[in-house]
């Protein structure tokens, strides 16, 4: 790998930064390949197992069955569950989801309703008031509120025809969406699998390198106990982390925060990995 | 009251947060779907789901059903008898046949 942090450039399996103003977090989107201010980091395509241990420090505690799992896809284990659930996976790929403008439809709906009252009481005070006027006897005020009583009423027609129509477009969509939803169960049933197919492949995966993370744990320093399976562990989370990087074979570099293996390379050695070693508190771009 | 109904599992997945956090406006929790108190805050929740989740998320507004109000004597009556039948095994249809109740296809396709 290649790190190159504002003028300072450095390569090699172990690589120093300890000295440099760099932030770990920003040392692990670097090697992902994202834009980073002043930070360039030329180094393999990080994989599942830097989602998880990507960045070592003190008291961060990932999951362990998850690093563990990506620690043996890194040795190249398969779990059995693989090629059913990029079946699973390929059929959820499939489903469109159409959007039917549901929420739309809801709202004309809604304000076609509005118009269509206000005008109701508008037509219902223009009656009220033309027959005031007619026992009054004010025949050219009559003839004005008349006019405006026909204007009103024609309007109110028109109001209940669009009410009328949105209400059957929203009945239409929402039948719609019924079938729909229909597809949607199937398909969260097939999210539910493809879940549990992934939660069975991490067990399985890692129970396969179990034997070796135990070793590491106990070859590293730290207070921990492996126990007999994987949701065993008790005792020191960043043991653990370091554990998982010992047993896997990552091609691009684990950011390490902590000073307890010593420095770049002697971690590196250590972890029997690539690793940019930073200070525990380092902080920068 | 509300009836929200979700179908993905993120939607699920908030709605199962919302109930946990709002424990005083769900009325009934089912899985993949909770009964909400029928109150601004209520609706407020059911809300929030459809704005995050779309129509993954299904939202009825629901009233109890008086069947003395809402349903048909003839379909209430057929109910009835049907529950107080001599014989537990015999179906519906052959039930109905024969005497005075309606029969299950002509009810299916009248709305209520």
């Amino acid at each position: 790998m290649r790190l190159v942090v504002g003028e300072t450039a450095r390569s090699g399996e172990a690589v120093d930064a300890t000295d440099l103003t760099v932030a770990p977090a920003a040392l692990a989107r670097a090697a992902a390949g994202e834009a980073v201010d002043g930070v360039c980091l030329d180094c393999p395509e990080p994989g599942p197992l830097h989602d998880r241990v990507g960045v070592v420090r003190e008291g961060a505690d990932p999951p362990l069955r998850g690093a563990l799992a990506a620690a043996a896809r890194s040795l190249g284990e398969r779990a059995p569950e693989r090629a059913r659930l990029e079946r699973v996976r390929a059929r959820l790929a499939d489903e469109e989801q159409p959007d039917l403008g549901l929420a739309a439809a809801r709202r004309r709906a809604a304000a076609a309703g509005e118009e269509e009252v206000r005008l109701r009481e508008r037509v219902a005070t223009l009656r009220g008031r033309v027959d005031a006027l007619e026992d009054a006897g004010a025949t050219e005020a009559r003839r004005e509120a008349e006019t405006a009583l026909a204007e009103t009423t024609r309007r109110l027609t028109e109001a209940e025809t669009e009410r009328i129509a949105a209400e059957q477009r929203l009945d239409g969509l929402e039948r719609r969406a019924r079938e729909l939803r229909d597809r949607r169960e199937e398909r969260l049933a097939l999210e539910d699998r493809a879940a549990n197919l992934a939660r069975a492949a991490r067990a399985h995966l890692a129970e396969t390198v179990y034997d070796r993370f135990r070793a590491a744990v106990a070859a590293l320093p730290g207070d921990g106990d492996a126990g007999a399976a994987p949701g065993d562990y008790e005792g020191d989370p960043t043991l653990a982390a370091l554990a998982v990087v010992r047993v896997a074979a990552p091609e691009a570099p684990v950011v390490v925060a902590t000073d307890r293996l010593g420095g770049a390379a002697r971690t590196a050695d250590r972890l029997d990995a690539p690793v940019v070693r930073v200070a525990p508190d380092a902080e920068g771009r | 009251m509300l009836l929200v109904v979700t179908y993905s599992r993120a939607a699920r997945a908030t709605l199962r947060n919302v109930c946990s956090a709002h424990e005083t406006t769900v009325v009934r929790r089912f899985g993949r779907a909770a009964l909400l108190r029928e109150t601004e805050f209520g609706a407020f929740l059911a809300c929030r789901l459809r704005e995050k989740h779309g129509t993954d998320v299904q939202v009825e507004q629901t009233t109890p059903l008086n069947e003395y109000e809402t349903v048909p004597d003839r379909v209430r009556h057929a109910a009835a008898a049907y529950e107080d039948r001599e014989s537990a095994s015999t179906p519906y249809t052959a039930f109905a046949n024969g005497r005075d109740h309606p029969d299950p296809a002509a009810m299916r396709d009248e709305e209520l």
